[in-house]
């Protein structure tokens, strides 16, 4: 079977940022994502859980695109890391069918 | 008073919910149950507001109320700024955004002071519930100002703040019900009384044992708290709680009112501010403001702050 490859994108972010994301995965022509929740994790400012209360709930964004647009989303994204505590990471993916990505 | 509160089953709920929380036990509120039991004390205590009001009708009081509820939520966040700048040795965009919780209001205070007022024989208006609705957007913007470093440099809002600041789930919630109660009356409230004052004491024991789990848990998982900010959390509801019961005082407001209105000045923010927060000044460590308001300020004012106004209000009233 014939595969390309895609570019995986997945964004860890607080969940009132998921409208932000979503304007800059459109602008930079990613045109579909699916959205996960977080449960609970630790990173730098220390362990995080979902109280379902406080609007600190973490969800990660997983899309999948091609490398041009992935490009244009890391240059977005890039100057949100560190002041959104934003967690981006890019992988290489096999698909299928390469012409829906 | 402040022993009787001690030994109130509320209390007493919150308590184990904190100890439970503390000793790491398994005990776990599920989260739609909780939700839907925000949901019903929500709309029973807007809708006893609005059934009040209808009663009352529009009075001095009220507007008096109203009016001193959005002034206190504007200013409070000033001096609060000053202390947490100076004396916490917060950085500018970490002072503003605790800063707009403590000038906002926490509706789990108001729910359990309005139960411990009652309990106390200093009932508070029923029109307090839109006072409360009323204070807790101002200090958002207070806070946003603080930041920028005053209204000349302000740059355009986040997408997406203002709707969720004005149209979050506890705004709606409080305020359509409120506004359901004014409509039915005492006539059209009886037939559905049963159900939102019958169960209201005990599901508010469950729900505050579920905030009292969370508290802890907050407090546990912090590591952005010093002893200075821990002094802060204390010492900013008791200033601004004093603040609000005098001036509730001085406006001539019955003393459950004006120790209604401490409670409000006192009380932070955990629900709605930190989300427009994350929005607004993504910058700003969350850790830290819901460290405070959730991890320290909320359990001090539940269990010993409370008591403290409701005493200072019978005083001086």
């Amino acid at each position: 079977m014939n595969t390309v490859t895609r570019k995986r994108i997945e964004i860890l972010a607080d969940a009132p940022l998921l409208p932000r994301l979503v304007d800059e995965l459109q602008a930079s022509g990613v045109t579909g994502y699916t959205v996960l929740s977080a449960l609970s994790g630790a990173g730098a400012t220390g362990r995080w859980s979902d109280d379902g209360l406080t609007g600190t709930a973490k969800l990660v964004v997983m899309a999948i695109t091609s490398a041009d647009h992935a490009a244009d989303l890391v240059d977005r994204l890039a100057p949100l890391l560190d002041s959104h505590r934003l967690l981006l990471t890019l992988s290489d993916v096999e698909v299928v069918r390469g012409d829906r990505f | 008073m402040i022993f009787d509160t001690l030994t109130s089953p509320i209390i007493l709920f919150f308590a184990l919910g904190m100890f439970a929380g503390f000793v790491r036990s398994d005990l776990v509120i599920p989260e739609a149950f909780a939700k839907g039991m925000a949901i019903y004390l929500m709309a029973a205590i807007g809708l006893k507001g609005g059934v009040e009001v209808s009663r009352s009708g529009i009075t001095d009081a009220l507007l008096l109320a109203g009016a001193a509820g959005v002034a206190l939520s504007f200013l409070l966040p000033l001096p609060a700024f000053a202390a947490l700048r100076g004396f916490g040795r917060l950085g500018r965009t970490d002072a503003a955004a605790v800063a707009a919780h403590y000038g906002s209001v926490s509706l789990v205070t108001f729910i359990t002071a309005n139960e411990m007022l009652n309990g106390a024989g200093l009932p508070a208006a029923g029109f307090m519930v839109a006072v409360l609705a009323l204070m807790e957007t101002p200090a958002i913007v207070s806070g946003l100002l603080l930041a920028r470093g005053g209204p000349r440099d302000s740059g355009a809002a986040p997408r997406g703040l203002w709707h969720e600041v004005l149209l979050n789930a506890s705004v709606v919630l409080l305020v359509g019900a409120f506004v359901i109660g004014l409509i039915a009356g005492e006539k059209g409230f009886a037939p559905i009384r049963p159900v939102f004052d019958g169960g209201y004491k005990g599901v508010l024991c469950l729900f505050l044992l579920d905030m009292g789990l969370i508290a802890a848990r907050r407090l546990r998982e912090t590591r952005a708290l010093t002893a200075r900010l821990a002094l802060l959390a204390i010492g900013l509801p008791l200033v601004n709680g004093l603040i609000g019961t005098v001036l509730g005082t001085a406006l001539g407001l019955d003393p459950g009112t004006a120790a209604m209105l401490g409670v409000l000045a006192s009380s932070a923010s955990y629900i709605a501010v930190p989300a427009a927060m994350r929005l607004a000044l993504p910058e700003a460590d969350p850790g830290i403001y819901l460290a405070m308001s959730l991890g320290i300020t909320f359990p001090f004012n539940v269990v010993v702050n409370i008591a403290l106004i409701a005493s200072v209000a019978r005083m001086i009233g």
